[in-house]
C-alpha cells in the first residue's frame, strides 16, 4: 500500500496532474502527459524514492502501473 | 494478378522473387550488397540467439552493427569524414589527401541498413526469436514496396506476415487501391509541382525577394510531406493489395499543436525507432541528470537523425535545432500547461489554429536546413532576407502553376482536416453514396492525370 501512495505522488508530480488515480492497469497511454520523455524523469524520481536501479531491460519490458509496482517490491524486498 | 493464381504457399517466394527482380532492374551491382547485409543479418541474428554469455552476445551485436553500417559509412559518410579529416590534418600542416569516392548512393541503403540493425538489436534484447528461413529474412529487408523509401518496417510485423496465410481480402485490398490513388495524387500533383517551384526559388536564392523565399519555406515542409507521405501511402496501400499490412508513416503531421506532437506524427516508422534504440538507453544513461539528461538525450537522438539523413553540417544543424525545439517545449511543458489550464485554451479554436501555425513555421524554418541549402550559411541568409529585406517582386512560377499548387493543397488538407477534427463526416471516396463514391474516384484519377507531374524532364525544362 505504501509502494501505490509514494508511487502516486510521484505520479502526480512528474505529470503534472493532481487527479492521477493509480491502479494496475494503468499504461501511458491513459496519462496525456507521460510520454517517452516524462517516462524518464518518472523512472529517476522512483528510483531516488525508492533507492533502487532499474535496468534498461526491466525498464523496457514494463507493460503498465502494476508491472511497475511488483519490480519496485520485489527490489525494495532484496534491499531490506 | 499471378500473385494469387498461385498456390499459397508459393506467395512468399514469388513476392521474394518479384522484390529482387524490382531492384535488381534499378542496379544490378547494388544487389549484391542487400545480398550481403541479409546474409550478415540472418546469421548474427542466429548467432545472438544461441549465444549464452552477455559478454559474447554483446560482442556479436557491436559486430553485425559494424559490419552492417560499414557500406552505408562508406558510400554516405565517406567523402564528409573524408573531408573533415583533410582540413583538420591541414590546419596542423599536414597535407594527406585521399580519394574522394563518386559512388551514387545505393537506392534503399539507408532503409534496409536500418531494418536489419532494427531486427537483430530486436532479437539481442529477446523481443523476438531469430528467423530460421533465410528467404523470410531476405525478402524482409528486399520486400518491394518499402525498400526505396520505407516505411522502416519492424521484423515482429513483417515475419509473422510473411510466415502466416497471404489471402486475398477484399476490403483490404480496396483500402490498399485507395491508399495508392492518394499517395500517387499527392506525390504526382502536390509533391512534383511544388518541387519546380521551390527548385527555381532557392536556385537562385540571392536574386529573390525575401516575400519569395518565405514563400519557398513555406511550401518546402509541404512538398516534403507530400512527396514521402505519398510514396509511403504508395507503399503501405501496394502491400495491403497483396494482403500485407505496413505499418503508417504519417499521421496528418501538420495538425500538430506543438513540436513534440509533430514528431509522434511525423515519419513515424523512423522517428519510433529511434525513440526505441538510440534515445530511451541515452535518456536512461543519463536519467540522475532529470532534465539535463533529456535534454542531451534529445539533441543526440536528433544529431544522429540528422546524419541519417545525409552527410553533410546542414543535417547536423538540422538535428541540432530539432533536438533544441524539443528541449524548450520539455522545460517549459509545465509552465505551459498550467497557462493552458488557466485560461481554459485546450479546446479554443483560435488557440489551437494558433499552435498549429507556429508548429508549422518553427518546421518550416528548420526544415530549409534538410535539403533546400547547402550550407548553413545560405540558410541564415535566407532567414536574414525573409525577415529583413521582405519586399521585392513575389517569384510565383505562372499562373496555372499555382492554381492547380493550391487546389492540390487544399485537397490534402481537406481531406485530412476532415479527419482530425471532423469525425470524417465529408468523407469522399468512403462516402455512403454511391455516387458521389465513383464521382471522387473519377474526379482523382482525372486530376492525376490531368495535371500530375509525371515528366522528371519537366523539372530540368523548368530551369531554363
Amino acid at each position: 500500500m505504501e509502494t501505490l501512495e509514494k508511487l502516486t505522488t510521484i505520479f502526480r508530480n512528474v505529470f503534472d496532474d493532481e487527479t492521477i488515480v493509480l491502479n494496475d492497469q494503468l499504461t501511458a497511454n491513459d496519462i496525456g502527459s507521460w510520454d517517452s520523455l516524462s517516462h524518464m524523469l518518472m523512472i529517476n524520481e522512483v528510483e531516488h524514492a525508492f533507492s533502487i536501479k532499474f535496468s534498461l531491460r526491466e525498464i523496457n519490458k514494463l507493460k503498465n502501473v502494476g508491472a511497475l509496482i511488483r519490480l519496485i517490491e520485489s527490489k525494495s524486498i532484496l534491499i531490506n | 494478378m499471378i500473385y494469387y493464381l498461385l498456390p499459397e504457399k508459393y506467395r512468399r517466394w514469388f513476392l521474394l522473387l518479384a522484390s529482387y527482380y524490382f531492384y535488381i532492374n534499378l542496379k544490378p551491382v547494388y544487389a549484391v550488397l542487400l545480398v550481403a547485409a541479409t546474409l550478415v543479418t540472418y546469421f548474427f541474428a542466429i548467432l545472438i540467439d544461441k549465444a549464452k554469455a552477455d559478454r559474447s552476445r554483446k560482442l556479436l551485436l557491436i559486430l553485425d552493427i559494424v559490419i552492417t553500417l560499414l557500406p552505408l559509412f562508406f558510400f554516405k559518410y565517406y567523402n564528409f569524414v573524408n573531408t573533415g579529416i583533410y582540413n583538420l590534418l591541414d590546419v596542423a600542416g599536414i597535407r594527406w589527401p585521399l580519394p574522394d569516392i563518386s559512388f551514387i548512393l545505393p537506392i534503399g541503403i539507408s532503409f534496409y541498413t536500418f531494418m536489419a540493425l532494427g531486427y537483430v538489436i530486436d532479437v539481442y534484447n529477446k523481443e523476438i526469436e531469430s528467423e530460421k528461413n533465410p528467404g523470410i529474412v531476405a525478402l524482409f529487408l528486399s520486400f518491394f514496396p518499402i525498400v526505396l523509401s520505407g516505411p522502416i518496417e519492424r521484423a515482429s510485423n513483417m515475419f509473422s506476415q510473411f510466415k502466416g496465410r497471404l489471402q486475398f481480402d477484399y476490403n483490404k485490398a480496396v483500402k490498399g487501391l485507395q491508399f495508392m490513388l492518394w499517395g500517387y495524387f499527392m506525390k504526382l500533383v502536390v509533391a512534383n509541382r511544388i518541387a519546380i517551384l521551390v527548385h527555381i526559388i532557392f536556385m537562385e536564392a540571392d536574386l529573390r525577394s525575401g516575400s519569395s523565399l518565405l514563400l519557398g519555406v513555406v511550401l518546402y515542409p509541404i512538398q516534403v510531406y507530400a512527396d514521402l507521405g505519398g510514396y509511403s501511402l504508395i507503399a503501405i496501400g501496394a502491400a495491403a493489395v497483396m494482403g500485407i499490412d505496413v505499418m503508417q508513416n504519417f499521421n496528418r503531421p501538420f495538425f500538430a499543436t506543438s513540436m513534440s506532437q509533430f514528431w509522434r506524427r511525423w515519419h513515424i516508422s523512423l522517428i519510433s525507432r529511434l525513440t526505441d534504440y538510440i534515445y530511451t538507453p541515452l535518456s536512461f544513461t543519463f536519467r540522475k541528470l532529470a532534465m539535463a539528461g533529456t535534454v542531451i538525450a534529445l539533441l543526440l537522438t536528433f544529431l544522429i537523425s540528422g546524419l541519417w539523413h545525409g552527410a553533410a553540417l546542414t543535417f547536423i544543424f538540422w538535428g541540432l535545432l530539432q533536438g533544441s525545439f524539443l528541449s524548450i517545449e520539455a522545460i517549459t511543458y509545465k509552465q505551459r500547461r498550467s497557462l493552458i489550464k488557466k485560461y481554459e485554451l485546450a479546446k479554443k479554436r483560435w488557440f489551437i489554429a494558433l499552435s498549429c501555425a507556429l508548429t508549422y513555421l518553427l518546421f518550416a524554418f528548420s526544415e530549409l536546413f534538410c535539403g533546400p541549402v547547402d550550407s548553413i550559411q545560405k540558410g541564415m541568409v535566407i532567414i536574414k532576407k525573409i525577415f529583413w529585406n521582405f519586399r521585392g517582386p513575389l517569384y510565383y512560377g505562372n499562373f496555372s502553376t499555382i492554381a492547380f499548387m493550391i487546389l492540390g493543397i487544399f485537397l490534402i488538407f481537406f481531406a485530412e482536416w476532415q479527419m482530425e477534427h471532423n469525425q470524417g463526416r465529408f468523407s469522399l471516396l468512403n462516402n455512403k453514396n454511391w455516387l458521389v463514391r465513383k464521382f471522387s474516384y473519377a474526379f482523382l484519377i482525372i486530376i492525376i492525370l490531368l495535371i500530375g507531374v509525371f515528366d522528371g524532364g519537366q523539372f530540368i525544362y523548368f530551369q531554363f
